[in-house]
């Protein structure tokens, strides 16, 4: 009797794990499917939007408006052969893009969509986004490696040395935020800035940031891992099919990711100050959010539409001889000014 | 189990589950030109892989390391800054004087620029 008991029970505990773990899955699939789909999307949007600067009509055949061409991409790419070359390193060839693609996505696990709507409300949410961009370094310079080629570790070794250069930017420009918040919380940050965005007293910060982010992404003007007139493609060179599509998802994700980093510390994320109160039926935080994050969307198709490419000493001595110094300047002005004044805002 | 930790499951399943089903479904009838190294336009040629590099990308890769642990070193001062007040931040000044000196070394001796990297004593 007692041991059919606790049998029922153990089943009972059994099914309340399975349960949890249903809901948790349910949890992560509702944020990583949107990411899909906004990533997709991402790819479209940059095209048309070249078009239009370029004053040609882009993709409209598949689909309505030629919406459905990313996913007729997607499942050409996805049906085609893989090849390998025959001097690679096996593992590390696969290895490379599937950790870039990885580390893209994770970042999406602490970005706060609306008022505690987060698949973790981490306390070093910030910690985290530098960790992760930090880690996606790594995929770059594996593949670089594993392939093999000439054009793949020349390009590899370019974006590298770009892409933790501007990491320093990146870091400190967010040093200077986490000043005025004295939160690692993206809620925090967010709700800190329900009475001023940061863009406003810390517009060249934010310049800085952009800059930083835009190397950091690889996009125009510092692309210099795919100089097609050079290195043929940059590091995936010799990446094709299912490979390919992850360096591509990636590369898209980061930067809608990074959009939407960009909205939560220098727009106030999913808050518009004093001109909705939320307490309607649709959740109108997430659209603010996702409007704010197209503005930075936007710019980003934007810059690679109008500016030149630039060589990579130049790029090198932007970042360690101009940038740097002036970011470090701003490091010692702004707690100046908080210590001096007594503005700690916290 | 909690979400974040599922996201970490979840998403390497994604990309291994992406990868098998082109296994699943692509040919694969590899040839000697096809998982040949690209070249353009002519036959490959050997011995230009796996060669030397300039070692200002080792050199870059090092100042990285070390300013980006200075800056990263600045973070609990900057979370702080309010209850450590004057004295924390005199601390932090000086420790970002220290950091200034070293980083003018580095842009005097050259380190950065590419361009005359192979005369570092050209004044």
């Amino acid at each position: 009797m007692i041991k059919k008991h606790t049998q029922i029970k153990m089943n009972n505990n059994l099914t309340i794990t399975i349960i949890n773990i249903l809901l948790n899955l349910i949890d992560v699939l509702c944020i990583v499917l949107p990411v899909l789909l906004s990533v997709a999307f991402m790819t479209i949007i940059e095209r048309k939007q070249l078009a239009a600067h370029q004053r040609r009509v882009g993709p409209n055949i598949v689909g309505y408006y030629g919406l459905l061409q990313p996913f007729a991409d997607a499942l050409k790419l996805i049906l085609k052969e893989t090849i390998i070359p025959s001097q690679s390193n096996k593992v590390l060839f696969f290895l490379a893009p599937i950790s870039t693609l990885i580390f893209s996505l994770l970042g999406w696990g602490i970005i706060p969509f609306g008022q505690g709507l987060a698949l973790s409300d981490f306390s070093l949410g910030i910690l985290y986004t530098l960790a992760l961009s930090s880690l996606g370094v790594y995929g770059v310079l594996l593949a670089g490696w594993s392939a093999n080629s000439k054009y793949a570790f020349l390009g590899s070794l370019r974006s590298t040395a770009a892409m933790i250069s501007y990491e320093l930017i990146l870091s400190s420009a967010i040093l200077i935020i986490i000043l005025l918040t004295g939160s690692l919380n993206y809620n925090t940050i967010i709700e800190i800035q329900q009475s001023v965005w940061f863009i406003i007293p810390l517009l060249p910060v934010f310049i800085f940031y952009f800059i930083a982010i835009l190397a950091e992404t690889s996009r125009t003007p510092f692309d210099l891992q795919e100089a097609e007139s050079e290195l043929v493609a940059g590091f995936f060179t010799e990446h094709s099919s299912v490979p390919f599509v992850y360096f591509f998802l990636g590369e898209y994700s980061s930067i809608v990711l990074f959009s939407c980093i960009t909205a939560i510390l220098f727009l106030g994320g999913y808050n518009l100050p004093e001109v909705f109160v939320n307490n309607s039926i649709i959740n109108l935080q997430s659209i603010i959010l996702g409007l704010k994050t197209c503005i930075f969307c936007f710019f980003f198709v934007w810059f690679r539409a109008t500016l030149p490419r630039l060589r990579y000493d130049q790029l090198i001595e932007l970042c360690w001889l101009n940038l740097l110094p002036v970011c470090v300047a701003f490091i010692i002005l702004i707690p100046s000014i908080l210590v001096s004044f007594d503005l700690v805002p916290f | 189990m909690n979400n974040l930790l599922m996201l970490f499951f979840f998403v390497p399943f994604l990309a291994f589950a992406l990868l098998g089903l082109n296994v699943l479904l692509a040919t694969h009838k590899p040839d000697e030109s096809k998982v040949s190294a690209y070249e353009c336009g002519f036959s490959v040629i050997y011995g230009q892989t796996r060669s030397t590099f300039q070692i200002h990308f080792y050199t870059v890769a090092i100042l990285f390391l070390i300013f980006d642990l200075e800056i990263l070193l600045l973070f609990p001062l900057a979370v702080t800054l309010y209850q450590v007040s004057t004295f924390g931040f005199s601390i932090g000044i000086v420790f970002f004087i220290v950091l200034t000196i070293g980083f003018v070394l580095e842009i005097g001796s050259g380190a950065i620029s590419l361009t005359n990297f192979d005369q570092p004593n050209q004044k």
